[in-house]
């Protein structure tokens, strides 16, 4: 998992590049890694572009992640499903609770101050 | 005027790919098979017999399709190459065609029509040659019409070629929309837009949107809300609160809880975005799995488990049960009655004796608190004819519409899923609590359930 | 198994008749039109009341060392019991299958023609 740093806007944002399958077997890393990150910055992007499976489990990660972004004050959006991907997460109404954009430098942006994580795609 | 339909393994390849489970033939459209909908028009077109031509195994449909009693036309199949031209189409069939005018319908592609229309009249009158084309298909004619001189008032036909997920999509929901109207489409259809198969056990809760076909032994769970535009096939269970919309669910399809799925296509643990042509076939049995029946590999260690706790109970019952039993025998109050069950095999029966014990006095109390009327049922599960929690063993001599022949799961128990969840034991939701549980529960949480049962019987009684 | 052979617009037709199995199969392999190469054979299955799989190998293997195997043996007026047993091993993709004989005797014919 990659993790950069940008600034936008006098904002610190945090992106993860996830990578591969997130299932029950390799979700744990990421729980692990989290507050590393949380420490550095609240306002996350997790760059899914290259993420080809997931599964409950995995997206039970993702949205403890979120949590925790939230409860320090922050957000998690994400960038770039795939349509596996993306299937799983409108099957199981998880779109509802993440702002998902289309590019990572859309979900970047997002965080600038006065941009609106409403206008989320 | 005889019909030939001829069907070529390469132009339905993707549905092998897309629904191994299914032959291509038999691939539902809206809850009837697509060659169904090619011996209608065939029936529509006054064709007393249907030879079904194709260049590859036609095994499975010919299983479904029998002789064609069942519609009562005559139907035969035959065999050609891929390369076969038209004419030698026809040489291979020469006898069958008998020198009568024939209908060729050919290509994978979903014919509109209205079974309204007298397209016999037309077919009769129509001039040898071709009748439609489209991209994926023809019906043609040949012979020299039957009254040529007949004005028969003309009727819609078109062809829409199946050559995708996308485009048998939109063929499901144009036959699940226009409906029994156009299509002759089974199920009962108390009001229009809405066919529901025999079996369909539907909690109180649920909403139905029309459009919806649902087809046999369906499990709707509480608060599903099914449609608008929902195709479900058979033996499928939607768990609680889950949506289903404008989409298809195959026979044999679990979908879990809380789940949305709108605009999609589910088979087994498959789903498919039919636009997109994704598929993504998921891991989680809790969200999407297919449904096999009960002769699982789980049955190994549940039926251990069942085993060792029927043993348990023996032994610690033997007492109680020797005591009490004999003493309600000499009094008279221990009668049995020895009737014929259905068993979890299907066609199978085992003899139980069912024992009612009698008068309310302080024996029967005991009897009933510990279940002892059971107490023989217990050395069945040793012999793997009975589990200790299951179904509420069904008599074998009525018709009943949980019978394992058209029932999802059926595993007649010593106790019931129903008794433990203080539900009456027979009915409609008591059969929604025993097939959740015969789908949902794993040996380990049927021992807690067997004690809530054994916990909950003796109240049962109280509350007539 | 009876075996009779006539012919009909050059193509010779080989009618079988009764139990096609191990027992019968070497017959069939022998008979002369069937064993040679250049011969086109439409063989008539309709009164076979019952085939094996040695009776299916002997037709696969009889049409293998026809110079066209498609077409130097056609069969006519498979029945169903037939036919099933040509599909489980899905041998029916080797061969043109004719409802009719004197249809699959003008298929062979016509294609002996445009070879020569």
């Amino acid at each position: 998992m990659k993790f950069t740093l940008d600034n936008i806007d006098g904002h610190l944002v945090g992106i993860a590049e996830l990578e591969g399958r997130l299932d029950a077997s390799n979700s744990k890393p990421l729980q692990k890694i989290m507050p590393e990150w949380l420490e550095k910055t609240p306002f996350l992007v997790f760059d899914c572009s290259r993420l080809d499976f997931i599964d409950s489990s995995g997206l039970g990660a993702i949205v403890g992640c979120l949590r925790k972004a939230i409860d320090n004050k922050g957000d998690l959006r994400l960038s770039e499903l795939n349509g596996k991907v993306a299937m799983v997460f409108e099957l199981t109404k998880a779109t509802r609770l993440f702002s998902i954009f289309t590019n990572r430098g859309e979900a970047v942006a997002s965080f600038a101050a006065g941009a609106d994580p409403g206008s989320a795609k | 005027m005889k019909t030939i339909l001829a069907l070529r393994e390469a132009e339905c390849a993707w549905v092998r790919d897309a629904f191994p489970c299914v032959h291509p033939l038999l691939l539902p459209i809206c809850n009837k098979p697509f060659i169904e909908f090619l011996i209608d028009f065939a029936i529509l077109v006054g064709s007393p017999a249907v030879r079904i031509l194709g260049d590859g195994e036609l095994d499975a449909v010919e299983r479904y399709c029998e002789n064609g009693s069942r519609w009562g036309i005559d139907i035969s199949y035959a065999n050609m190459q891929t390369g076969d031209s038209v004419e030698t189409m026809l040489g291979k069939n020469r006898r069958f065609c008998d020198k009568e005018r024939v209908m060729m319908v050919s290509g994978f592609s979903f014919v509109r029509y209205d079974k309204r229309r007298d397209y016999k009249s037309l077919a009769g009158s129509m001039p040898e040659g071709e009748w439609v084309a489209g991209p994926g298909g023809s019906i043609t004619l040949f012979g020299a019409p039957e009254k040529p001189e007949a004005q028969a008032a003309d009727a819609p036909l078109s062809l829409m070629a199946l050559d995708g997920m996308a485009s048998y999509y939109r063929a499901s929901m144009e036959a699940l929309e226009t409906g029994a109207d156009r299509y002759v489409l089974p199920g009962y259809g108390g009001e229009p837009g809405c066919a529901i198969g025999r079996n369909v056990v539907m909690s109180k809760s649920v909403e139905i949107r029309k459009p919806v076909s649902i087809g046999n032994n369906v499990q709707l769970l509480g608060d599903a809300i099914i449609g608008p535009s929902a195709i479900i096939g058979s033996n499928v269970i939607i768990d609680r609160e889950s949506t289903v919309e404008s989409s298809i669910v195959f026979d044999n399809t679990y979908i879990g809880e809380q789940l949305e799925v709108i605009g999609r296509i589910a088979s087994g643990n498959r789903l498919s975005d039919p636009v997109s042509g994704v598929a993504v076939t998921m891991e989680d049995p809790h969200l999407l799995s297919g449904i096999r029946k009960s002769e699982a590999l789980g049955a190994l260690p549940r039926k251990i488990v069942h085993a060792l706790g029927a043993l348990i109970l023996i032994v610690l019952l033997a007492v109680p049960f020797l005591v009490v039993s004999t003493l309600l025998r000499l009094g008279g109050g221990w009668r049995s009655a020895t009737g014929d069950y259905l068993s979890g095999k299907s066609g199978e029966t085992i003899s139980l004796g069912k024992v009612e014990p009698d008068a309310a006095n302080a024996l029967d109390t005991i009897a009933s608190t510990l279940s002892l009327d059971r107490y023989p049922w217990l050395f069945r599960v040793l012999t793997a004819e009975l589990a200790l929690i299951g179904s509420t063993p069904l008599p074998a001599e009525t018709q009943h519409p949980n019978a394992p022949a058209n029932a999802l799961a059926y595993r007649p128990g010593v106790f019931s899923y129903a008794e433990a969840e203080q539900w009456p034991a027979t009915g409609g939701d008591a059969a929604i609590v025993e097939r959740y549980h015969l789908v949902h529960s794993g040996p380990i949480s049927d021992i807690g359930l067997v004690v809530k049962a054994f916990v909950n019987r003796p109240h049962e009684k109280t509350t007539p | 198994m009876i075996i009779t052979e006539t012919s009909a617009n050059g193509i010779v037709i080989v009618a079988l008749e009764g139990r096609l199995d191990a027992l019968s199969a070497p017959k069939l392999r022998g008979s002369p039109p069937v064993a040679d190469p250049k011969t086109a054979v439409v063989l008539d299955l309709e009164k076979v009341d019952f085939m094996d799989s040695s009776g299916l190998g002997a037709i696969v293997g009889a049409a293998r060392e026809k110079g066209d195997p498609a077409c130097g043996i056609v069969l006519s007026c498979m029945n169903n019991k037939v036919r099933r047993t040509f599909e489980t091993t899905n041998a029916q993709r080797l061969f043109h299958i004719f409802d009719d004989t004197s249809a699959a005797v003008d298929f062979a014919a016509t294609r002996q023609i445009a070879r020569t």
